[in-house]
């Protein structure tokens, strides 16, 4: 009998402390043979297990280009999220998925692509950033524009000092009013309003969206004043779910099924949702 | 199609049939002063005074609590066995014509893309044998929502009752065709005496138009309409609504047990709680009751036909009998019509 609620189980090969209250883990499969069948596209997401207290929705952080392993990325939050944020190198959790949509990377080729993230919203848009990066001569200039509360909640630091040192990349760090600390070289000031003043070119290029909704909304409308069609910016929506699959209920934004649909919009589409956000 | 005739006398046979093979045989009886769908081993545990019972026969083909999955954490990582279940043959009878519409709905949302065969090995397992109302009360309404007792739709056998309290009974589906074969010394050639008792026809509500509702709803605009917050001010989201409601669907899946074995299990749960789309970050896109409660409307009216081509509501009115504050979703279908 097929069972679609049945997780795989992985071993979790590496845990990165991001945060103070975020980490990320690195999984790989126990079955050998779903190491090497297993696939996924940039923007999926999966159900994640902490064994004895339940599962929890990501996206999968890491890029399909990195084969054999997946990553994700949370935030300690309630019980799964407390339960997984205990779990430690070697320790088994399940993994169900992948689900959902993805970015249409191919229909980029030849493009700029803007990258904007707030918090903790930059773990799915990291997903795309490495995807781009492993394959960077399909795409033209790459920008990536990300801001936290405080310089303590940037999650992936070494990565993006990484993205910082790199020649083909254009990394605009910033913190909130307030948030910064006394030898913090970046930005201070909110992300839509640094994205404004980085002004990236709307000209050919495509933007990729994430973080809370206050910052999405706010991003959204400078890169309309940018000149950015609603056609070229991707987001993805970050919904509650239990099955992933289409059938517990409550993804739904009005007649639209996160999990089947999304979670991958453009702002066009966004836009044509009802007001159920 | 011939009918044939069941005699009421006969059913203690039925049931002991269709029991004795270790199948199941879901029946009206009284429970706690009311009836109710539940499992029963002889005629005499059946009541046949009912217009339909408080529960949905769901819990037969979508359990309110299931196993899906057994876990044990070990030293040396977890075992995880992923439930299989085989269902036994199991027969409903005393459907309504409105409830038997309903596993369509429930099955086009368990098999849309990912196949739940949690659901489908048990409906395919089951039988509904539908007796036809010769009565109804003042919350039916299943005339306003395009059935009727008339309907046949999801019925496997369609069942009229005779003056004497038996019934004729025509197969519908092929699954009803193969029970009247299987139990055929129970089901006899009927005599031209034997005269059904007349079909009561609700009436159907004048103001309510369904394409209007759902043209209504299909403009995003009226999500915003100050009428869901007015119409819907008494829910306090109790829930019973949909848990009593035969199209209702939503689950969780949860964990449970000790911190080294448990289950995985699929529970009830519903639209109308608060938690029910609670983001980990505290934001909830449903704040509100009305909002949660605009969602179960828009749920049954415009997503189940528009996305799964089938009806959302069947018109049973178990939602208006359970509600603590008499909220009557034919009160919104009307004035939503109205607009």
């Amino acid at each position: 009998m097929e069972n679609i609620y049945l997780p795989h189980l992985a071993t979790i090969t590496d845990v990165y402390e991001e945060t103070p209250d975020v980490k990320s883990f690195r999984l790989v499969f126990q079955d050998e043979k779903l190491r090497d069948t297993f696939e996924f596209k940039t923007g999926q997401f999966a159900l994640y297990s902490a064994f004895g207290l339940g599962e929890s929705t990501f996206c999968i952080a890491s890029s399909p280009t990195r084969r054999g392993y997946v990553q994700f990325t949370f935030r300690r939050v309630g019980r799964v999220t407390g339960g997984l944020f205990d779990l430690s190198i070697g320790d088994t959790m399940g993994f169900r998925g992948p689900y959902g949509n993805w970015f249409p990377l191919d229909e980029w080729k030849g493009k700029n692509v803007v990258f904007v993230a707030g918090g903790i919203g930059l773990p799915p848009v990291r997903s795309v950033i490495w995807n781009c990066l492993d394959r960077r001569e399909d795409f033209g200039d790459i920008t990536i524009v990300y801001g936290a509360r405080r310089v303590a909640d940037l999650v992936y630091k070494n990565e993006l000092e990484h993205w910082g040192d790199r020649k083909d990349v254009n990394l605009v760090q910033t913190v909130d009013p307030g948030g910064q600390t006394p030898d913090w070289k970046g930005k201070v000031g909110f992300v839509p309003a640094v994205l404004e003043e980085t002004a990236p070119s709307a000209k050919n290029t495509v933007a990729v969206v994430c973080g809370p909704p206050i910052m999405i909304k706010f991003t959204l409308q400078a890169l309309e004043k940018l000149g950015f069609s609603t056609d070229d910016v991707y987001t993805t929506l970050e919904n509650k779910m239990k099955c992933g699959v289409g059938k517990c209920g409550r993804c739904n934004v009005g007649d639209v099924y996160v999990c089947k649909e999304g979670p991958v919009y453009t702002a066009t589409e966004i836009k044509r949702m009802y007001n159920d956000f | 199609m011939t009918d044939k005739l069941l005699k009421r006398e006969n059913l203690d046979k039925l049931i002991g049939s269709v029991t004795v093979g270790g199948g199941v045989f879901v029946a009206p009886g009284m429970e706690a002063r009311r009836v109710v769908f539940r499992e029963v081993t002889r005629a005499d545990e059946m009541t046949h005074d009912y217009i339909i019972p408080v529960n949905s026969y769901k819990d037969w083909v979508f359990p309110q609590t299931e196993v899906i999955a057994r876990f044990a954490i070990k030293k040396d990582g977890v075992d995880l066995k992923g439930e299989k279940i085989e269902p036994p043959e199991t027969v409903v009878f005393g459907a309504r014509p409105c409830e038997a519409a309903s596993l369509a709905s429930l099955r086009s949302v368990f098999t849309w893309d990912f196949i739940d065969e949690f659901y489908t090995r048990r409906e395919d397992r089951l039988t509904v044998l539908t007796v036809a109302c010769t009565a109804a009360d003042d919350e039916c309404f299943c005339t306003t929502v395009e059935l009727s007792p008339e309907s046949t739709v999801g019925s496997d056998v369609y069942l009229k009752e005779t003056a004497d309290g038996d019934y004729l009974a025509s197969a519908i589906t092929d699954k009803g065709t193969a029970f009247m074969e299987k139990y055929s010394t129970l089901f006899e050639g009927a005599s031209a005496e034997a005269k059904p008792k007349e079909l009561f026809i609700p009436e159907k509500i004048d103001g309510i138009d369904l394409d209007r509702i759902k043209k209504w709803l299909d403009n995003k605009d009226h999500y915003d309409d100050p009428l869901w917050a007015e119409l819907s001010r008494k829910c306090f989201g109790c829930g019973a609504c949909t848990f009593s409601c035969p199209t209702c669907h939503c689950f969780d899946i949860t964990d449970e047990g000790t911190t080294y074995e448990g289950e995985k299990r699929k529970n009830w749960d519903a639209c109308q709680f608060e938690h029910f789309t609670l983001h980990a970050s505290g934001h909830n896109p449903r704040d509100a009751q009305f909002k949660r409660w605009r969602n179960r409307f828009m749920c049954k009216f415009n997503i189940y036909p528009k996305k799964f081509t089938s009806t959302g509501c069947v018109g049973c009115g178990r939602c208006i009998r359970v509600c603590p504050v008499r909220h009557d979703i034919t009160e919104v279908m009307e004035a939503i019509s109205g607009r």
